[in-house]
Formats: C-alpha cells, sequence, structure tokens
C-alpha cells in the first residue's frame, strides 16, 4: 500500500475534475459518453470483484444486468414501484439468481466456467423473449416518461444521469476497496492463484466464490435498472447482451485485472476510442467498435496481460519522479 | 500419550491403481513421526486423503477425537491440520507478508492480528527481511519456508510437512532440522515425508515405511532400518541378507 | 406420429455430423494444446466464405472447395498457432481465454465490415435435392455434408491412432513433460493440432454451404454447439465429441420440431447445464477437469 495522504490528494483532485465535468463540457453527445464511462467503469468495477480478483471469468455478467432492469421495469409498470426501490429488488433478485447460477457454474474451472456463464445469460435472454405477458417478450417495451420526476429516477438534467452513474461507480470502487483491504481480499486473491493451495491453509472458497459472486450480481443488477432509466427502453436483446458481458471483463482485462482503478482505466480509455471512432466514421459502422476493442484485447493479452494500469504507473514514475521504475510491486503487500 | 491422529484402514483407488491400502497408524500427541518409502509407495497421496484433498474410498483419520474423513481441506485445516507441498504453491503475486496472512486469517479475521501473527511465523522461519517481496521472486528454499509460515499461521496442533528437505545441502538440512526441532519443541505434532535419511533420524523417534500403498514396517528408527521388508522395498530382494542392527548415524 | 420423430432424427443426426466436425476440433485443440478455442465457429465462418467466393467467382462446387479451404485452414491453424496461442502457453487460464476469444470477436467483425451481415448463399444442383426412403426424406446436400463429416472424421480418428505424429499428439495430450523427454516437440505437435482441428472447422464450412446461409456471426451457433458437445463428451476425447454432437444434433431437432421453431438453442443449453449439474465430466467421465 503506498503512502495514504498522497493517494487520497490525487483521488481527491480527479474526484473534483470529474464532478466539474458537465459545468465544463456541455455538449449531450460528450456527457452521453461520460455517462457511458461511468456506467461500464461500474460494471467493469463489479465484474472485476469476481474475476479480476478471484479470476473466476465470467462471461455472462449481462444475465445479471437484465435481471436487474426487468425487475425493477416491471415493478414500475406494472405496480408503479419507484426505480429507486425496484433498484435495490433488482439486486437482490440477482443476488438469488446468482446461487443457483454459481452452484453449477463453479462446478467449472477456467474456460468451461465461462462457457457456462455465456450459457446462463443466453438461456435467461431465450426465456425473456418468450415471457410475452409477463415481460413484453421480444419487442420489449419503453417505460413511461414522467418528464422531470427523480423520485421516479427521471430528469431533465443529462448531468442527473452522471452523477447517478458516478455514485454507483463510486460505491462500486469503495466496496472493493473495502474488500480488498480485508481478509476477503486476501481470500480473493488466493483463490484466484491457486484455488487448491488457498483451501490448504482454511480458506473456504466455495463459500468465498459464492458471496462475491453474490456482491458482484448485485451491483450489475444496479446497473441494469439504471440503463433502463436512461434510454427509456428494455428489450431481452438489449438487456442480456452479449457485449455487455464482454465489456464487463474487457475494461478490467485492459486496464488492470484485479486492482482498484483497472476497471476506470480500461474503460476511459475504451470508451473513448470508441467515441473518437465513431465521430471519425461518422456513423457506429458495424463492427468497427468491436474490431478496435478485439485488437487492442489482443495487443494487452500478448505484450502486457496484467493490463495497462501498471504501465502507466510505470511512466508515471518516470516521467513525474525522474527515478527508474520501482520492480513490480506486489498486488497485496500487507 | 494421547493420541493426536489415529489412521484406520485407510485406502483410496484411483482408476485400477490401488494407491492407499488399509493404512493404519497413529501419532501421538507432540510425537514427530516419519513417514518414508520409496517412490510411488503412497505417501504424499495419505497426506492428500489425510487433509481432504483427496476423498478416501475407505477408512478413518481422527484427529484430537474428530472425524477427517469426508470433510473439504479448508475444515481440515480449521481442525488444526495443516500441510505444505512438495511443490511449493506460493500465491505468486502476493507479497511473503500478504500469503502468509492469508494463512493467519482463519483463526482471526482482523488485518491487524493477521499482520502481527503472520510476521511472527515469518520470523519463526527466518524470511522477516523478505516480508514484502512478491512470493515468486522467492528461491525455492524460500519458498519451501513461506509454505510452512503460511501454515504455521492456521495454528495447526498437527503439521504435515511433505519433502520439505529436498534438495538441501547438508547445511541447510541442518537448518531445516533446527525448525523441525523447534516446532516439536512448541508440542507441536509433526508428521514429514521424507526421503533424507539424516533428517530422518535426527527428527523422528517413530516411522511408518509405506511401499506400493501398504504400510510394511513401524518402529523406531533402529527397527526399521533393519526390518528385511523395508530394505527389500528399498534396495531389492538381493540385499536382504544383509540386514542387520544399524545404529542412527549422525 | 412415429414418422415425424423419425424424421426429425435423421435431420438432426445429419446436422450432427457438422457438429462433430466443430467440436472435433475444439476438443483436439483442448486435448493436446490444453486451450479452449473461442474463435473455432469464425474458422467456419471463414471456410463458408471461402467457399462462397470460389462458387460465385469461379463457379466451383463447394465440395471440390473442399480442396482449397481444408489445406488453406490447416495453414491458418499452424500460423496462429505459432504467433499467437504460443505466446499464452503456461500463463494461465485468463490470457488463454480471452486470446482465443478477443481472436473471434476479430474474425467476426472484420467480417462484418468486409461482407456486411447479409446472408450470402450458395445454390448448387443439389441443394433442393432429396432422397426418398419410405417414409421418409433424405436431403442430399446434407447427406453428403453427413457422410463427408464421418469421413474426415475417421481419417483424424486413424491419423490419431496409427500415424506417427498421431501418436506422438496424443501421447503430449496426456502427458507433455514426458512426451518431451521422448524427443517430441510440443510446437510441432500444437501446431499439427491446431492446423488439424481449423482444417476439419474448414471443411465444416464448405461442407454446409450447399444448405446453409454464410453470415459474419454463421459460426457462434456451432461454436456453441461444439462446447457443449465437447463438454458432454468428456474434454480432450474426441470420439466423446463425435457421439455428443450426434446426440445434440438429435435432441436440437426434436426440440425444433416437437416445442417450437426456436427452442433448439433452449434445448442445448438445457443440456450443457444438466450435463453440468449431474455429470460434469462428460459421458465418458473420469477424465474431470
Amino acid at each position: 500500500m503506498r503512502r495514504v495522504p498522497r493517494n487520497w490528494l490525487w483521488v481527491g483532485l480527479l474526484a473534483a475534475i470529474v464532478l466539474m465535468l458537465p459545468l465544463v463540457v456541455t455538449s449531450r453527445f460528450a456527457i452521453d459518453i461520460f455517462i457511458r464511462i461511468a456506467l461500464f467503469a461500474f460494471i467493469g468495477v463489479a465484474w472485476n470483484l469476481m474475476g479480476g480478483y478471484a479470476k473466476q471469468l465470467s462471461l455472462g455478467h449481462a444475465a445479471y444486468f437484465g435481471l436487474g432492469a426487468y425487475t425493477s421495469t416491471i415493478l414500475e409498470i406494472r405496480y408503479g414501484i419507484s426505480p429507486w426501490l425496484g433498484m435495490i429488488a433488482g439486486g437482490v433478485v440477482a443476488m438469488l439468481a446468482s446461487l443457483p447460477i454459481g452452484a453449477l457454474c463453479f462446478r467449472l474451472r477456467g474456460p468451461y466456467f465461462a462457457i457456462a456463464t455465456i450459457a446462463t445469460a443466453q438461456v435467461l435472454m431465450l426465456l425473456f423473449l418468450k415471457f410475452r405477458d409477463f415481460a413484453w417478450g421480444a419487442e420489449g417495451t419503453t417505460i413511461p416518461n414522467f418528464g422531470d420526476a427523480p423520485l421516479m429516477m427521471q430528469f431533465d438534467e443529462k448531468s442527473s444521469y452522471y452523477f447517478l452513474a458516478l455514485g454507483l461507480l463510486a460505491l462500486g470502487v469503495a466496496i472493493t476497496y473495502r474488500i480488498e483491504h480485508s481478509w476477503m481480499g486476501y481470500y480473493l486473491v488466493a483463490i484466484g492463484e491457486d484455488e487448491d493451495a488457498a483451501q490448504a491453509i482454511g480458506v473456504n472458497a466455495p463459500r468465498v466464490k459464492r458471496d462475491i459472486y453474490m456482491i458482484s450480481a448485485f451491483l450489475t443488477a444496479l446497473a441494469g435498472t439504471f440503463y433502463v432509466q436512461y434510454i427509456y427502453f428494455i428489450d431481452p436483446a438489449t438487456a442480456f447482451s452479449f457485449n455487455i458481458s464482454v465489456e464487463a471483463a474487457l475494461v478490467s482485462i485492459v486496464g488492470g485485472i484485479g486492482t482498484l482503478w483497472g476497471p476506470v482505466v480500461g474503460t476511459v480509455l475504451l470508451e473513448t476510442a470508441s467515441a473518437l471512432l465513431q465521430s471519425w466514421l461518422g456513423s457506429s459502422a458495424g463492427g468497427v467498435q468491436l474490431t478496435i476493442y478485439s485488437l487492442i484485447l489482443i495487443a494487452v493479452i500478448l505484450w502486457r496481460p496484467s493490463g495497462l494500469l501498471g504501465l502507466f504507473e510505470d511512466i508515471y514514475r518516470r516521467m513525474v519522479h525522474a527515478r527508474p521504475a520501482r520492480p513490480k510491486e506486489a498486488l497485496l503487500d500487507g | 500419550m494421547a493420541e493426536a491422529l489415529v489412521v484406520r484402514n485407510l485406502s483410496k483407488r484411483f482408476g485400477g491403481l490401488r494407491a492407499v491400502q488399509d493404512l493404519g497408524f497413529s501419532v501421538g500427541e507432540g510425537e514427530t513421526l516419519a513417514l518414508i518409502g520409496p517412490n510411488g509407495a503412497g505417501k504424499t497421496t495419505s497426506f492428500n486423503l489425510v487433509t481432504g484433498f483427496h476423498r478416501a474410498d475407505s477408512g478413518s483419520v481422527v484427529a484430537f477425537g474428530r472425524e477427517l474423513v469426508g470433510l473439504p481441506p479448508y475444515e481440515v485445516c480449521a481442525l488444526g491440520v495443516a500441510r505444505t507441498f512438495q511443490v511449493a504453491r506460493p500465491f505468486g503475486t502476493m507479497t511473503v507478508l500478504a500469503n502468509v496472512m492469508t494463512g493467519a486469517f482463519l483463526r482471526d479475521k482482523t488485518v491487524s492480528v493477521a499482520r502481527t501473527r503472520a510476521q511472527e511465523a515469518i520470523a519463526f522461519v527466518g524470511l522477516s527481511a523478505k516480508e514484502h517481496i512478491p512470493a515468486r521472486s522467492l528461491t525455492t528454499i524460500d519458498q519451501r519456508r513461506l509454505e510452512m509460515a503460511r501454515a504455521l499461521a492456521t495454528v495447526p496442533r498437527i503439521l504435515l510437512l511433505d519433502e520439505v528437505m529436498a534438495g538441501l545441502n547438508p547445511a541447510e538440512i541442518d537448518q531445516a532440522v533446527a525448525l523441525v526441532g523447534k516446532l516439536s519443541a512448541r508440542g507441536l505434532t509433526i508428521i514429514i515425508v521424507e526421503h533424507v535419511m539424516r533428517a530422518i533420524m535426527a527428527v523422528a523417534r517413530h516411522i511408518v515405511v509405506l511401499d506400493h500403498g501398504q504400510k510394511i514396517a513401524e518402529g523406531s528408527p533402529s527397527e526399521v532400518v533393519a526390518n528385511p521388508e523395508v530394505i527389500r522395498a528399498y534396495l531389492g530382494t538381493g540385499y536382504v541378507h544383509a540386514a542387520q542392527p544399524v545404529a542412527a548415524p549422525c | 406420429m412415429l414418422e415425424t420423430l423419425a424424421q426429425a432424427v435423421i435431420n438432426g443426426l445429419l446436422i450432427g455430423g457438422i457438429y462433430a466436425l466443430v467440436s472435433i476440433g475444439v476438443t483436439l485443440i483442448f486435448g493436446v494444446v490444453k486451450i479452449v478455442n473461442f474463435a473455432q465457429g469464425e474458422f467456419v465462418m471463414i471456410g463458408m466464405y471461402i467457399t462462397f467466393f470460389l462458387a460465385t467467382r469461379f463457379g466451383i462446387d463447394p465440395l471440390v472447395s473442399l480442396a482449397v479451404s481444408i489445406p488453406v485452414l490447416f495453414l491458418v491453424g499452424m500460423l496462429v498457432q505459432h504467433f499467437l496461442i504460443r505466446r499464452v502457453l503456461g500463463l494461465g487460464d485468463m490470457p488463454q481465454i480471452f486470446l482465443t476469444f478477443a481472436l473471434s470477436l476479430l474474425l467476426m467483425n472484420v467480417a462484418l465490415l468486409l461482407f456486411t451481415a447479409n446472408y450470402r448463399t450458395v445454390h448448387t444442383g443439389y441443394s433442393d435435392e432429396s432422397i426418398h426412403l419410405g417414409a421418409f426424406y433424405v436431403p442430399v446436400a446434407k447427406l453428403i455434408a453427413f457422410g463427408l463429416a464421418m469421413v474426415f472424421s475417421g481419417i483424424l480418428w486413424l491419423f490419431l491412432h496409427f500415424t506417427d505424429l498421431g501418436k506422438a499428439m496424443r501421447a503430449a495430450a496426456q502427458n507433455p513433460e514426458v512426451a518431451m523427454l521422448m524427443g517430441i516437440n510440443p510446437h510441432r505437435v500444437f501446431a499439427v493440432a491446431f492446423g488439424a482441428a481449423l482444417a476439419l472447422a474448414g471443411a465444416a464450412g464448405s461442407l454446409l454451404m450447399p444448405f446453409y446461409p454464410a453470415s459474419p456471426m454463421a459460426g457462434q451457433v456451432f461454436v456453441l454447439m461444439a462446447f457443449v458437445a465437447v463438454v458432454l463428451g468428456t474434454l480432450g476425447n474426441v470420439t466423446g465429441a463425435l457421439v455428443a454432437s450426434l446426440m445434440m444434433g438429435i435432441a436440437e431437432s426434436l426440440g425444433i420440431q416437437f416445442v417450437g421453431a426456436d427452442s433448439g438453442l433452449i434445448v442445448v443449453f438445457l443440456m450443457l447445464l444438466l450435463t453440468l449439474a449431474f455429470r460434469p465430466s462428460g459421458l465418458a467421465g473420469g477424465r474431470g477437469r
């Protein structure tokens, strides 16, 4: 752990900049990008808890995104319940869903775990495509527009959504920080490194995996609710989109798997690249974004599998301190 | 002397291979037992069975009155039976301190308490100077020390050491032997799997010999060394005639 | 009713042959190189596009273009192994999973950019023909595809069991360290394994064209089927993958016939989840992880 005071200074500065952003930049397009960054960084942080620290590489997190989105939407449209409550409910639903899904998927390790998670997200999508009466089937639904209705999580000001997304991100980062510095953080990394050796020193791996999966699912579901409220629309293809699962994992891997800020760095990078590309090419040409993402991913894996955060830290140290970079610090140094 | 660990009729097959057959022995509290035998005799498998790594097909393992068979490894550890691995398995990206703290968390989930306990265990094995070094940067011997520190941090009552002396030079062996002696002096019950005769003779008064998964001899060092079955297992039938009582070396 | 059932079984069996080609490739790579090739479906897709262009530009029949798609994809496989896969061996799950995963994304999206999402079809003389066997009709194109799929699978099997290189591959799959001690060069073996697996995928692509449209996403369905078949048939087990693929083809077909047109996928996923729940090490058991 680095010297605490200096770190907090930087974080504070960054936080100030981030909070003032909507005041300085007013273009709707830009704010939309900021919201996307904040939201997907949050999803990435949620994924990272499980996939980054404990190396349980899920490619099916869209399952929880979708469950969160649908839960709050169903509660809102059918029962008039505020999405603020619906968000929590969605989180709980996701948490509960993660139990049987985890029980099944954790039987497999490595790539087969990933495949199993893909399968569960797909199954959910297929199920919701069929649920006509209950959940509007393949066409999905829009949510009623209440205008400026903060109590129903709808705002006139786009920047309000930005602050909400930021709030979620802050929540995710805070939770990650707390876990990282507690016994659970150590246990997660140990499981990710060598689950059997961890069990030999008393780590109840099944229970820890189950718990972190629940937390990860809960947080991802919150993002789902936010997204519906933001775009006023939901359908199975969007809610359970494989792209969401991919991006959740991608931003962490590119940014710095198993680190506190990795997902944020990764999201900023990828989303900015994507946005620049879109404005450069005019429209969102079908495969361009993913082509670029996959090229970046391949590059990162071949040259810096631990993610770019470490690289940036090295560069920063070189520039600011004019000293050669220290040998790579361990993830957790007590 | 109370029985720390009682193994009865322990058996395990892997497909057609009977890795461990009807194994039985007991270790008194505070005793140091050596488990020896030619390669493939089933020594590490026995460790794996005791600690829950593999599920025994039949038999029982009772530690301080609690049945271990059927329990997952983390519960076995919680009951006070810890083990090291033959090939060290450190958590590479974590520092030495973090590695050992992970073990310490079993007994107390508070970070500061775990850190203190971990530092004690690290000091005990002589790794204090390297507390903040990533485990993967350690030499093999230091990784072994780390294994031991990590296991000690779980505050075990029974410690299973799997070939900790392998590949050490004589000076290092003496150090390791001294370490084991210190542990024994604290009252820890120890079972070591070893090939290094010198070390075995120095630490163990009670030896169990395995061959092809079965116990072929048990007793004091001098008894075991003179046992014709043991000689046959290690050297072949041709040497049995040379069996004679041998005084423990060193 | 029985006839509908039997017809569905026949249809399922035929397509199962194609699934077999893809899944054998996946299980071969997994058994030998010990990684899961998420991009396997994309190589089927490449095979399809190669066949499509040969057919539309040069009028070459898909079956003839096998002579192109197989060697081309074999070569591609060896190159992929040499330049990409080799770099992440031994690095752990994350790089391995995400490398082939990224490759899959890349190939899919490049195809999307180059060829657009439009479906491309090849129409041959036999595309619409069927043979009548009693009350059943068997589409000729699918029958040929099935037959050749079985032939290629058989050839691979013979290769693995009767040639030195094939045996070297099986040795490397079972015990890489000992294989190395016996003088087997793992990277050469891996390259051949990858090449063979991708060649099978390419063959599948060519065989599919007479009755299945090509599109950038076409490979996705097949790779999903393949993964389930590989798990079901036990990881690394070539015969298991073959049998499981046929079973899955039949299951999917029965699902489509009796439950609904879009239920094929659900049936498949259910099979996966059931396998995971009750017999995670697959039908041939034993191998576990």
